[in-house]
């Protein structure tokens, strides 16, 4: 297995001396050449797990393991074939080109001056970059810059590669080639792929597997078409002839709603029954269109992360 | 390893050639130290004996720029990359941080090295007063810089748990002085261990005896042993507590705040 992750606990000690409980158990694997997408609202421990798994955080309980070699100990061995770009950092060295930056990094993870030279130029031909490896960093888009990003933490040919939002305000054009190659990765080269993304398309499109992470524990995960069929079904556009009034709304939303636009949202409902109700509390705004779809990883995600997270889920991992 | 010091030596040049502005005005701070020291050495000299004393005081001069570049190097490196979002892609490399802080500030000093060298040779050839410094110098040199590195790594310390250390910098360069001036070598009793153990101490013993004594460097008692003892021991320490450290910032998840 390419990568394994076996019961990581962290709690941070803030300022005020409380303890945050990060991540409290979370156990998964990944193979090679798939891609999972770690997903979760804010503050609910994926960064921190991320971190777990390139060594930057030391976990209080619970291993890492990739290819084999375990993280906790003598790291070296497993940071060989890990590559991150982390979230919110540059990553690159911003005074320097992109092909100084390829040199700097490759060098420190072993590799020759030509090696990395070699390696990096191919990686940005890859992405459609390659006039811009002499610019330095700074001058670069931040869709380029980010693109580099990936390239400096592919120079050693990791087998596993983390990125931490990747995508994250990035333009459409941007975002798009990002994914691209992602998907190329990890499918033609079998590079197995921890994502993070708060935007669902962009995990809907990449993903092999989704996982869902709230407060700690992780609370679904499974293959993205399982994922994906389990509100199929009950999932539902509504259409209406007319903006409700804002009260109608907030009924609506207690009920469910996610609005799309003005006059159009979706709802997962229990029983088909359901859409009476809806109805009624829309009242006296008229309902023109009620369509039953195959739900989106969004609506899955709003739905899955409505509910609180189980409380003996919570009990049987600090326990 | 030896990719990972070439690459940091590159790193190092491309930078330098890349904004020349600091370049020069670093060169330009040596250039007029060394010149001025070269004119108040003959003007006090009236110009006859320009022997030893004055390359024994630029020897002096450029030994302690060196170390103290040593001193100051990793820890700034850590606070510099820690606020521009590198910190934690160094860390990710396979030879662990201490290694990679290492191999820069080897690359540093050599770099430092060669503009001292280099000032040297021009400021000699503009006052047409030729210095000679003895090819022994390089081994207290090399041993104060091992100490210095040690230091280093203390500093590197405070700064991945602190996340600032010019206060610490500006304190150890008080402390660092007072024992290069103080005369610890001729303490005597339980004193003895001070001037053994405390950094540089024995190192500057080595060099006094070499260069005002012009004592060889093997006859200079058994200063050579206890400078490389000493060194060792600085040495050992700065990366215990790095690692140390390390482990520490990695704990509270915090090696990449600033
Ligand atoms: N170094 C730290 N010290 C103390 N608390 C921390 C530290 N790092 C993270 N936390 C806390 O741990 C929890 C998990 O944070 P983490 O960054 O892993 O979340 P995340 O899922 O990546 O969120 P986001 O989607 O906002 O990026 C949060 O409550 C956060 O405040
Ligand atoms: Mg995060």
């Amino acid at each position: 297995m390419l990568l394994e992750v076996g019961g990581l606990v962290k709690r941070y000690k803030t300022k005020d001396r409380q303890i945050v409980e990060a991540v409290r158990g979370i156990r998964f694997t990944l193979s090679a050449g798939a891609i999972l997408a770690f997903l979760g609202p804010n503050g609910a421990g994926k960064t921190t797990t991320i971190k777990m798994i390139a060594g930057l955080v030391r976990p209080d309980d619970g291993d890492v393991t990739v290819e084999g070699h375990s993280l906790s100990g003598r790291s070296g061995q497993a940071l060989r074939h890990l590559g991150a770009v982390l979230e919110g950092s540059r990553n690159l060295y911003w005074r320097l080109t992109p092909l100084e930056n390829f040199e700097y990094w490759g060098g420190i993870r072993g590799l020759s001056r030509k090696t990395a030279r070699d390696r990096g130029r191919e990686l940005m031909r890859e992405f459609g970059l390659e006039d811009k490896i002499g610019s330095t960093v700074q001058q670069l888009s931040r869709g380029m810059q980010q693109q580099v990003a990936i390239c400096a933490a592919l120079i050693h040919s990791p087998s596993l590669l983390l990125l931490d939002e990747p995508t994250l305000g990035l333009d459409l054009d941007a975002s798009d080639r990002i994914q691209d190659y992602v998907l190329r990765l990890a499918h033609e080269r079998g590079v197995g792929i921890l994502l993070t993304t708060h935007q669902m398309e962009v995990a809907q499109t990449l993903a092999d597997r989704i996982s869902i992470i709230q407060n700690g524990v992780l609370t679904l995960e499974g293959l993205k078409e399982d994922v994906l069929a389990r509100f199929t079904g009950s999932s539902y556009v509504f259409e209406l002839a007319e903006a409700p009034s804002a009260e109608a709304r907030l009924l609506a939303d207690d009920l469910g709603a996610a609005w799309t636009g003005e006059c159009e949202f979706r709802a997962v409902l229990d029983r088909p029954t359901d859409v009476y109700e809806i109805m009624r509390a829309l009242e006296p705004c008229a309902v023109v269109r009620v369509m039953r779809e195959t739900a989106d990883l969004a609506t899955v995600f709003r739905e899955h992360t409505r509910k609180p997270v189980p409380v003996e889920n919570i009990r049987e991992v600090t326990a | 390893m030896l990719h990972a010091l070439s690459a940091e030596w590159r790193r190092e040049w491309v930078q330098l050639r890349r904004y020349p502005t600091e370049l020069l005005s670093e060169l330009a701070v040596i250039v007029l130290v060394f010149y001025g020291l070269f004119l108040g050495g003959s003007y006090m000299a009236g110009g006859a004996i320009l022997g030893g004393r004055l390359s024994d005081i630029i020897v002096g001069y450029a030994l302690w720029t060196l170390s103290m570049m040593s001193v100051g190097t990793m820890g700034w490196t850590i606070s510099n990359e820690a606020q521009n979002g590198t910190l934690e892609q160094v860390f990710l490399s396979p030879y662990g941080a201490a290694l990679i802080l290492l191999l820069r500030n080897m690359a540093n000093v050599v770099i430092g090295l060669l503009f001292t060298i280099l000032t040297l040779f021009s400021v000699m050839a503009i006052t047409g007063h030729y210095l000679f410094i003895s090819p022994w110098d390089i081994v207290p040199g090399l041993l104060m810089i091992a100490s210095a590195t040690g230091l280093g790594y203390l500093v590197a310390s405070v700064t991945i748990l602190m996340k600032r250390s010019q206060q610490l910098l500006n304190l150890l360069q008080f402390i660092l002085l007072f024992l290069i001036m103080a005369p610890t070598a001729s303490l005597g009793g339980p004193w003895r261990w001070l001037a053994i153990m405390a950094p540089f101490s024995p190192v500057v013993a080595l060099l006094r005896s070499m260069m005002t004594q012009g004592a060889a460097l093997l006859g200079t008692g058994n200063w050579l042993l206890w400078s490389v003892v000493n060194a060792v021991l600085w040495l050992l320490i700065g990366l215990l507590v790095f690692a140390w450290a390390q482990k520490k910032a990695r704990r509270r998840g915090n090696l990449s705040h600033y």
